[in-house]
This record gives structure tokens, C-alpha cells and sequence, in this order.
């Protein structure tokens, strides 16, 4: 042995470099970021099935619930028509019926201008909290009955960011944002240009809204499930 | 001396698959460049061995500040947003293909 001391350092520096490369391998490993070109794939086919069996049950639970309008209307009697006008009523409470009228159609698209360097690209784009903040103020101002991008939203329905962008009842929807409010024009629109109101702060930011009032808006109805799994309603006996 | 290297550095990647330890993502990058730190130690290790300047404390200490040194630099880097880094990966790599090139030039004419 030439040098005292050599094998041992040389064996504990080495020892830790092999611990050190395993961890951070392993960590690696288990990052989202080093998905393999294969899963990628393999998760977006499973997106894309997913998806058309989506579009394909909205579509039959609107079919089925067209059929079972039918088939309610087609009996006749007064207990049976009182009920389907308190049915009619019901739904038209829950949004489960396309409705249209008189209100306003906002919509919100991200800032146009160019990124500076160094600039934070959160400030220039809507987000979530943008659109929850403009569907407040619009119910606060009494709009009956509000879509985004065609999405219905209900009791239940969820405004959220996931990842790059926002659901909307567990809808993808991508800017521009089209939200179409029914209600008193005039009210929700200067409900949401009021000073220091949210559109205000929105537009600090280059970000470009648009209030456009109508004669007939048509707010689709909601296409989700309306199941309740675990609410029971309370006996009041 | 190449025995050691090789066994004690599989030794350590068995080991470290065994033990319950997880970087962060975050600190990830740090830990990158502190194994590239390490690992131009050891290579500048083997290299004095073989031209018989080897010290124990100089290689000791080297490794444990070239590494610190690194991950540090990484991280103030990331702090003042200039990706300082750059200057641990490009300075560790430029040594380790040195040292590389030198290490097979002993070992070339020892085997003539």
C-alpha cells in the first residue's frame, strides 16, 4: 500500500457517492416529470376514450330525461299534472332545463400583450378565482341562471384549477372564457363595472373582458348527474 | 485501488436503494450537482494515487467542501435567479473528462 489511509477515505468517499446516486435516482425515478414516453401515450388514449364515453353519457342522460318528460306529460289527470308542473318547477330550480332570456355575456380572455422578461405569466392569464369571483358577482346582482362555455352552473357545480386549466362540473374549459348570465341586463352589468369592482382589478392586468347585453341569452342545461349519494332528506313528522 | 472504488461505490448504490430516504424535488437539482461534485473528487482521488501525491486530508476535505461549495452555489443561484449552477456543472464536468484523459494515459503506458 502506497498511502496511509488512502484505501479508507477512497472506500468512504465512494461509499457515500453510491448512496447519494441511489437516492436521487430513486427520487428521480418517482418524479411525475420522468413519465416515459409510452405512459404518455397510454394516458391519452385513456383521456380521449374517457372523454367520448363522457360526451356519450351527457347525451343519453339528456335523451332519458327527454323520454321521461314524454312519458310523465303523456299521462293525464289532475294529481299527475299538478305533480309535473311542481316536477317542471323543480327542475327548472335545479337547472336542469335549458332556459333562455334577457342578460349579459361576459367574456374574459387572457392579456394579450407580451411577456417581459422576468415578469410572472400568472398575473397576465384568468383564473379560477377570477371566474368564481365574476359568477358571484353576477348571482349577487340576481342573474337566474349562469353557463361557462356552455357548462351550467349549478348548486353543486365547482369552479377549480387543475394544472394548467379550470373545470368547470368537471369540464376542461379553456379561455376565452364565455359566460353567459340571465338576468336584468342593466343591473348585472354595472354590477360588474362597478369602481373597484373585480373587472376593474382584472383589467389592471391587460386582461380583456367584454360585457355585451341581449335580448336572448340561451343557458343550456346542466348535463352532469344529480345524484345524491350520501344526503338523505330530514323527515319532518 | 480500483477494487475499492468499484465495490464500495456498488456497496453504496445497494445501500442507498434500501434506505427510506427521499429528496424533495425541490432540493433535487442541489443533490445533482453535489453528486457531481463527489464524483470529481473521486476521480481526482484516483488520479493523485496514481501520480503518488495522494493526501488523505486534502482529498477528505476537498470532497466534503467541493460538494457543499456546489449545492450551495445552486442554491444561492436559484435565490438571486442567475443559474449560477451552470458554473459547478460546467467546471465539475471540464475537471472530470481532465482527469478522465489523464487517468487513461497512466493506465496506457503502464500496460505498455
Amino acid at each position: 500500500m502506497k498511502f496511509k489511509g488512502a484505501q479508507v477515505s477512497m472506500a468512504a468517499v465512494c461509499l457515500i457517492l453510491g448512496i447519494m446516486l441511489a437516492v436521487q435516482f430513486r427520487s428521480n425515478e418517482n418524479s411525475p416529470r420522468n413519465l416515459s414516453g409510452d405512459r404518455w401515450t397510454e394516458i391519452t388514449v385513456q383521456l380521449e376514450n374517457l372523454q367520448r364515453e363522457r360526451d356519450f353519457l351527457a347525451e343519453e342522460v339528456l335523451s332519458l330525461r327527454e323520454k321521461l318528460e314524454n312519458a310523465a306529460s303523456n299521462q293525464q289527470g289532475g294529481a299527475v299534472k299538478a305533480l309535473n308542473e311542481e316536477l317542471a318547477k323543480a327542475n327548472m330550480a335545479a337547472g336542469l332545463v335549458a332556459v333562455k332570456g334577457k342578460g349579459v355575456i361576459v367574456t374574459l380572455n387572457d392579456s394579450p400583450r407580451g411577456l417581459q422578461p422576468g415578469e410572472d405569466p400568472n398575473l397576465y392569464i384568468i383564473h379560477d378565482e377570477d371566474l368564481l369571483k365574476v359568477v358571484n358577482e353576477l348571482r349577487a346582482a340576481g342573474a337566474e341562471a349562469i353557463s361557462i362555455n356552455g357548462h351550467r352552473l349549478v348548486a353543486s357545480s365547482e369552479i377549480r384549477c387543475a394544472g394548467t386549466t379550470i373545470l368547470v362540473n368537471v369540464n376542461k374549459i379553456a379561455p376565452p372564457f364565455v359566460i353567459n348570465a340571465i338576468g336584468d341586463p342593466e343591473i348585472l352589468e354595472s354590477s360588474l363595472r362597478i369602481k373597484g369592482g373585480w373587472l376593474e382589478t382584472l383589467q389592471i392586468w391587460g386582461i380583456q373582458a367584454q360585457i355585451q347585453p341581449s335580448d336572448t341569452i340561451e343557458v343550456p342545461a346542466f348535463k352532469g348527474s344529480t345524484k345524491f349519494q350520501y344526503a338523505k332528506p330530514v323527515k319532518s313528522s | 485501488m480500483w477494487l475499492v472504488v468499484v465495490f464500495c461505490m456498488i456497496l453504496g448504490i445497494v445501500i442507498g436503494f434500501q434506505l427510506p430516504l427521499f429528496i424533495p424535488l425541490v432540493y433535487a437539482k442541489y443533490m445533482s450537482i453535489a453528486i457531481l461534485a463527489v464524483l470529481d473528487s473521486v476521480f481526482g482521488g484516483i488520479r493523485a494515487y496514481m501520480e503518488n501525491v495522494f493526501d488523505t486530508t486534502i482529498f477528505v476535505t476537498g470532497f466534503i467542501t467541493n460538494a457543499l461549495l456546489a449545492a450551495g452555489l445552486a442554491y444561492l443561484g436559484d435565490r438571486l435567479g442567475v443559474e449560477l449552477y451552470l458554473a459547478a456543472v460546467v467546471a465539475f464536468g471540464v475537471r472530470l473528462f481532465q482527469n478522465l484523459a489523464i487517468l487513461r494515459r497512466y493506465l496506457l503506458k503502464k500496460s505498455y
